[in-house]
């Protein structure tokens, strides 16, 4: 990736499922190190923008970018630079926290000794050989969290991460933000809550930018 | 590699501390036979011991779909998809790990079925050869699991999944039951033991190595969205 | 996009059809009046000029469905999809016939309906389960890439299965002699004439099936077409 290249370039992008069009011709451009969050209620078409940006969904139409590299053709050379959070902590429920995450660092690249590091950003140290299932959901989330920022990723990908953390775990996830001198984009409900973090609004409503 | 030992990893571990599908497996081997034992009555099966070789490879691929079936569950119950399809890991190692968990769970249970169906149905000095029988078993336990893994991905996010995939996977295990049995029946009695084994087993063989490359091939085409 | 224009020349469906009239002709007119009687099996044996060239055909149908998937996965080309299914549609048709003639030669030729050792019928049963249980999956995904992209790999694994089926079953039944064996090492084991109008017979039946193919996907495009303009008309209200 050149320095020039935007970290984020979507031009006219559009994704369907079924009939309906989650996504419409949607083009916005992220530059390295920015903080966007993506505002609109339920439907918006948030969650879907992520999970392509993610690698993980494929865009019906248009152009997408990230880091110089046009989805969904260079996908390979994408997954290691973004660090995506989910709606679900996708964590295996019979795996303990730091068993999820050495699956998590084996699959991405990271070094067996960033999982213990993880644990400690996100405050779960102490419960790395507890079940993920025995966890509460707050507890979950801080550890989809670590799993994000396993492999210290360039972008982050975070849908509604405030979802379900209690106070201790909203301010080590601002304090992560705040560290973390790659691009974010965060979809969120509470856009209030991320204004100390200087960040740029980006609005969707039914797949269209608002 | 790492990916994929890390993969197999978490699916022996969920396995062994779950411990729901191996069971489930033992539990339909042990009723099937002990259903076909009595239900077909006395002493002597009809039929003998072909039959009872044909029926225990009956049972081998009924035992196989509760497998498949249940592949990719926790992936799919808890959305974990995402989480594994959005690291830069290979999706073939994701394919090659459950492949061999599935295999490995297929192996064990028949360790259990075989010495069963031994003592079940047949007589001395009628029975298949047993070294023909483990060499069958296991390298149609192989193609199951290569085929029957990638399948179940694909079946993953299709509404009627629990009826599709056996019907998917029949016509595919027609050649290889068809194969397989004809095969471990030829070894038992002595004017066609050794007629043709080597051919068989090669078949299986080929069965597996054709699939095995499909599997690797396709599977990432299967879990893209 | 104009539907409906009228060309100078006349397109391929029209071509293929008249081809295949002609080829038709030629053939039943070989089959029943040019052809000798067979000494072994008499005046009914020349179902056998239906029978094979249908079953050819299948294959050939299968072949270039999962050719068409392949190119389907590699380009995404939404027309691909339609150029895989299409013929795998057409295979159940003329699966089912290969079925049906198969079985009426048996009858004729040795009074049963159906014979278990018979390795062509039993591979066309295991290709006509996979032919049902492809459209099984087709019906049960919505339309669109994700169907098209698992309709492409199941047939990819189809042409995979029809060498395992036929080797497969041939080892297991071992009794190839029932089903006369015309083919084999040495070329063909026909006379002069037979050779002929098998030839023709096997051309005719692959134009027919390239004029239903032709046929099918243009009517296809035209659903599609029309379901594109009422996307666009609804967008637009």
């Amino acid at each position: 990736m050149s320095s020039s290249d935007p970290a984020i370039r979507c031009d006219a992008v559009s994704r369907r499922y079924g009939e309906r069009l989650a996504l419409d011709r949607v083009s916005l451009e992220v530059q390295p190190g920015e903080r966007v969050l993506l505002t609109g209620g339920n439907g918006a078409g948030k969650t879907t923008l992520l999970r392509m940006l993610a690698t993980v969904l494929r865009p019906h139409e248009g152009a997408l970018a990230v880091a110089g590299h046009p989805l969904p053709r260079e996908a390979r050379r994408v997954r290691p630079l973004v660090g995506y959070l989910g709606h679900e902590p996708l964590v295996y429920p019979g795996l303990t926290a730091g068993e999820n995450l050495e699956l998590y660092a084996a699959l991405q690249g990271a070094a067996p000794d960033r999982v213990g590091a993880a644990l400690e950003l996100v405050g779960l140290e102490r419960r790395r050989g507890d079940l993920a299932s025995n966890l509460s959901r707050g507890m979950r989330q801080r550890l989809a969290l670590a799993r994000a920022v396993l492999h210290r990723p360039r972008i982050l990908l975070l849908d509604e991460p405030t979802t379900g953390l209690d106070d201790d775990g909203r301010e080590r996830l601002r304090g992560l933000l705040a560290a973390h001198d790659g691009t974010a984009v965060i979809s969120t409900h509470e856009p209030e809550w991320f204004a100390p973090l200087h960040v740029r609004r980006i609005a969707l409503a039914e797949g269209r930018l608002a | 590699m790492r990916a994929y030992r890390a993969l197999l990893r978490k699916d022996l571990l969920l396995e062994w501390r779950g411990r729901e599908l191996v069971p489930a497996m033992l539990a339909f081997v042990l009723g099937a036979m002990v259903l076909v034992r009595f239900g077909l009555g006395g002493e002597t099966l009809a039929g003998g011991t072909r039959a009872a070789t044909g029926l225990l490879w009956v049972i081998v691929v009924f035992t196989s779909m509760l497998a498949l079936v249940r592949s990719f569950a926790q992936e799919r119950e808890h959305g974990i998809w995402d989480g594994l399809l959005s690291t830069p890991a290979d999706r073939s190692a994701i394919w090659a790990a459950r492949a061999t968990a599935t295999f490995l769970f297929l192996a064990l249970t028949q360790v259990v079925a075989v010495p069963l169906f031994w003592l079940f149905f047949l007589q001395e000095g009628r029975s298949p050869s047993l070294g023909v029988l483990v060499a069958a078993l296991l390298l149609a336990d192989l193609g199951v699991a290569m085929l029957g893994s990638l399948l179940a991905g694909l079946a993953t996010h299709v509404r009627a999944r629990e009826v599709l995939l056996p019907v998917m996977f029949l016509p595919f295990m027609l050649p290889l039951v068809t194969v397989a049995v004809r095969l471990t029946v030829d070894t038992i009695s002595p004017q066609t033991r050794g007629f043709h084994t080597s051919q068989g087993l090669g078949f299986l063989a080929l069965y597996d190595t054709i699939f095995g490359l499909l599997g690797w091939a396709l599977f990432e085409f299967v879990v893209e969205d | 996009m104009v539907i409906g224009s009228r060309r100078a020349r006349p397109d391929g469906a029209t071509v293929a059809a008249t081809a295949t009239a002609v080829l038709m002709a030629l053939a039943l007119g070989m089959i029943f009046f040019y052809v000798p009687t067979d000494v072994d099996q008499g005046y009914s044996q020349r179902i056998f000029y239906f029978h094979v060239p249908i079953a050819l055909t299948t294959y050939t149908l299968f072949l270039w469905s999962a050719l068409n998937a392949a190119r389907y996965l590699w380009r995404r080309d939404p027309s691909l999809d339609l150029k895989s299914y299409v013929p795998m549609h057409l295979g159940v048709i003329f699966g089912s016939l290969t079925l049906a003639t198969g079985s009426l030669w048996a009858r004729i030729s040795w009074g049963t309906w159906w014979f278990w050792g018979d390795t062509q019928l039993t591979t066309f049963l295991i290709i006509f389960l996979f032919n049902c249980a492809y459209f099984m999956l087709r019906f049960s995904v919505e339309p669109g890439e994700r169907r098209a992209t698992y309709s492409a790999v199941y047939a990819l694994l189809g042409v995979g299965l029809i060498p395992l089926s036929v080797i497969g079953v041939r080892f297991a039944q071992r009794n190839e002699l029932i089903h006369p064996i015309t083919f084999n090492s040495n070329g063909a084991n026909m006379d002069g004439s037979m050779f002929l109008t098998f030839l023709v017979a096997l051309a005719a039946m692959l134009s027919l099936a390239v004029t239903m193919y032709l046929v099918e996907l243009r009517g296809k495009r035209i659903d599609d077409r029309i379901r594109a303009i009422r996307r666009l008309a609804e967008a637009r209200t």
